[in-house]
């Protein structure tokens, strides 16, 4: 108890520091990240309100969705906080130094497994409250609930988010401990892979054939709401639970509340009792696991002789920082994640009939996907392209003495994030318009706003990463959130709606007949030239304020 | 003090340590030397409960470190070659939270803090944060807060990278007197010199095998060699280097 006590001291005299911390870092940085998040929570706040409205409007069967949506909404931000809980688990529970720290301490397993979940849980909340606060003031303005509506929501969440997040943990640790690695991880994931479309094809696509009517109808318009509101789970107890206690149906709320606590309180037993049997093992797997395997054949072997045509200072570069990023799976598994939900969705935006709505809906959907990959453009951008000239850290003596030129190494650095983000962004951006039935204009508008936003983006986080160069700071992190790293992330966000902004408004006046032909063709005229001017500004200016710099530097 | 017996670890194929054996008594300063790889980590890890054997026992103060971990671990301090220290507490908070974990009673933590806090040189950093420290000043908390629950054994991994004189000088003398005092001192270094300067013992350990065992009077005359370093470099000879057998002929 009393090592428990002291790890919770230390938490929040660090919590205390933060104060410290935060008085050391630029303002612009703070006002910045305050006001975005403040926009964030506003609009999403102003979207769910809307949302509410338009489901009124649709009469009762709206009112009937209103009622359920309360238990698909926190099925979903369980899903999210259960695989949000899986992830964070790993890095706070298995990869944390701290915990190898605390390993050497005499602390027991259970303290260390308690003390790691409620870091977890902590972590991986932050994403649910900011969703969770703009939902919940929508719904109370819409309904003029009062403000115990709030307290409610917020104290039946604490159980929520424990539960979740020990289901996360408690999946984590399993699969730590127990999925095959090495050679027969192949042959298990495809078992897992065949055994999940085998239970689709056979149970998937009659789940929904009992009950009453409404409800079959319900479930059908809402993927997921017959399971949100499967009695047995607990996005059910909290959507019944607060609707209860707002109702002044004291015990029946109540009774939800209690349910909720109860389960919360096993699932923390839980884990501690199974952290103790198994935390210690999977901890062992990880430490002992791929660093102690010797690498094979090196990577990209033949890619020389391909590019053999290149010279070979750019050729060396090239294949190092190509070898680099395949081996730090943060960076590629972050950009196929990103990119890949975008894929999905793109790719399906025929099955969820988003082709059969009307030319504006349309139109505007094409522009509010372009957007979506042009952010998420940015997000690598700032992330991975910026810091990757500081971390070439106290090695960059190497490229310094090497005989190449600054100008050659910021260029070679530019192509090659180039060559990653357009195929993938264009790509993106076509599918979206080709699947909405758009016109062939809007199909190349995208395609055209893809590619800007991509070369733009790779200009000012590569000139950019040059003029802010920190070669002491080994954590990317660190770097990107440094004054450098915002100022990138905040005129690449600029360039973004600067770039799609005009394009939206001339094809949505288009669409809704306020242009004719002629001004149409004249206002894209002026829109692509525009677009053309801005590209070039963002992405020539900052890549040779970048080479300035770096040849005027001492290293 | 430490009883190691028949220890050995295995890494898939790699034996990483193979069929260890070793006794070090209270109060003795034994130094662990070996190439890069040779198992030094490894055997420390096992040592501090951070890593299982594969076959054979080590026990710190009688307790078995598998068995009976939490008895063990109080007994023992760990400073690693790259010692973990919570980089949002201030040098002072990190010590008292080192004091609870250990359960020191608050007067006591606080009489120790001004003691070796002025000792160490670190009472004017005492409000800074560790990540405000420099390299040398954070070694010296750590050895700080190591030593302020009396362990009765210190293992050391490399505890001299990136010090300057002063604190190598500041260092030896400490772990002398602490030897002196009764703690047992496992260190592993590359610095033969260390070796040579302050240990009582001396062993070499290659590919996982302790390959020779001793005082370095006993090695040297076991041995051959001007010095420590003779005898290391022809222990562990690399025949594709050709340096240990060049140097000794």
């Amino acid at each position: 108890m009393a090592v428990n006590s002291a790890l919770f001291r230390k938490t929040l005299r660090e919590v205390f520091n933060l104060r410290r911390l935060a008085r050391e870092q630029s303002r612009f940085k703070v006002v910045f990240i305050g006001c975005f998040a403040a926009g964030c929570e506003a609009g999403l706040g102003y979207l769910f309100f809307d949302g509410f409205r338009w489901l009124d409007r649709l009469g009762g069967f709206g009112g009937l969705l209103v009622g359920r949506l309360f238990a698909l909404f926190f099925l979903g931000l369980g899903i999210m906080l259960v695989v949000s809980s899986m992830v964070t688990a790993y890095t706070t529970m298995f990869r944390s130094r701290e915990t190898e720290f605390l390993m050497a301490q005499p602390v027991s397993i259970n303290a260390i497994v308690v003390y790691k979940f409620v870091h977890t849980a902590a972590l991986s909340s932050w994403a649910y409250f900011l969703v969770i606060i703009p939902f919940v003031l929508a719904y109370a303005l819409y309904t003029q609930a009062s403000v115990l509506f709030a307290v409610w929501t917020f104290l039946f969440s604490l159980p929520f988010l424990v539960l979740c997040a020990g289901i996360g943990c408690a999946l984590a640790m399993i699969w730590l401990r127990w999925i095959p690695r090495g050679r027969w991880r192949g042959l298990f994931w495809l078992l897992v892979i065949s055994g999940g479309l085998a239970a689709w094809l056979t149970t998937g696509r009659d789940g929904a054939g009992s009950g009453s009517e409404v409800r079959f109808a319900v479930s059908r318009l809402v993927p997921g709401m017959l399971l949100a509101s499967h009695p047995l789970m607990p996005s059910y107890w909290m959507a019944q639970g607060i609707m209860s206690l707002c109702g002044t149906q004291w015990g029946r709320g109540l009774m939800f509340g209690g349910v909720l606590l109860s389960s919360a309180l096993m699932i923390v037993i839980c884990v501690e009792w199974f952290g103790s049997k198994v935390f210690h093992d999977s901890w062992l797997r990880i430490q002992m696991g791929p660093t102690r395997s010797p690498r094979r054949a090196p990577l990209f072997k033949g890619l020389d002789r391909w590019l053999g045509v290149m010279r070979c200072d750019i050729r060396a570069l090239v294949l190092k920082d190509l070898r680099t990023f395949v081996r730090d799976p943060m960076q590629w598994s972050q950009a196929l994640v990103f990119f890949g939900l975008l894929a999905l969705y793109f790719a399906n935006l025929r099955s969820l009939k988003y082709g059969l709505l009307t030319p504006m809906w349309r139109n505007l959907m094409v522009f509010l996907n372009v957007s979506s990959v042009a952010s998420v453009v940015c997000s690598l951008g700032s992330r991975f392209i910026y810091p990757q000239l500081s971390l070439e850290g106290q090695e960059f003596w190497l490229l310094g003495l090497a005989p190449t030129t600054m100008r050659r190494i910021i260029l070679t650095k530019f192509c090659l994030a180039l060559s990653g983000l357009v195929p993938v962004s264009v790509a993106l951006a076509v599918l979206s318009a080709v699947k909405l039935g758009t016109t062939p204009a809007a199909v190349a508008v995208s395609a055209a706003l893809a590619f800007s936003v991509a070369c733009a983006v790779c200009g000012l986080s590569t000139g950019l990463g040059a003029v802010f160069l920190d070669l002491r700071q080994r954590n990317p992190a660190a770097i990107v959130s440094g004054f450098g790293g915002t100022l990138n992330l905040v005129l690449s966000l600029v360039f973004m709606l600067a770039a799609i902004l005009p394009f939206a408004a001339i094809f949505q006046g288009y669409t809704l007949d306020r242009f004719t032909q002629p001004e149409f063709r004249s206002a894209l005229l002026g829109a692509s030239l525009w677009l053309a001017g801005i590209t070039a500004v963002s992405t020539v200016v900052p890549l040779r304020l970048g080479i300035r710099a770096l040849q005027t530097r001492e290293f | 003090m430490i009883a190691i017996e028949h220890l050995s670890k295995q890494f898939g194929d790699l034996v990483a340590v193979d069929d260890l054996c070793l006794e070090i008594p209270p109060g003795e300063i034994f130094c662990f030397l070996g190439p890069n790889g040779a198992g030094k980590t490894t055997t420390i890890k096992i040592l501090v409960g951070l890593l299982r054997p594969s076959r054979g026992t080590a026990r710190i103060g009688g307790f078995d470190i598998e068995k009976n971990p939490l008895e063990a671990k109080r007994l023992i301090g760990y400073i690693p070659d790259l010692p973990f220290v919570y980089e949002r507490l201030t040098a002072q908070e990190f010590f008292e939270f080192i004091g609870d974990l250990y359960d020191i009673p608050r007067t006591a933590l606080d009489n120790e803090l001004e003691r070796s806090f002025k000792f160490f040189g670190l009472w004017d950093y005492r409000h800074v944060l560790v990540k405000d420290l420099s390299h040398g000043l954070r070694q010296r908390l750590i050895y700080c807060a190591t030593f302020l629950h009396a362990p009765r054994v210190l293992f050391v991994d490399e505890p001299l990278t990136g010090l300057d004189p002063y604190t190598i000088r500041l260092l030896k003398e400490l772990l002398i007197s602490k030897a002196r005092a009764g703690m047992t001192v496992f260190l592993t270094t590359h610095i033969l010199a260390l070796a040579e300067d302050i240990a009582d013992r001396t062993g070499i350990i290659m590919n996982g095998r302790l390959i020779a065992l001793g005082t370095v009077a006993e090695l040297r005359q076991q041995w051959g060699g001007r010095n420590l370093e003779d005898v290391f470099l022809r222990l562990t000879a690399d025949p594709r280097l050709n340096i240990g057998s060049k140097r000794n002929k």
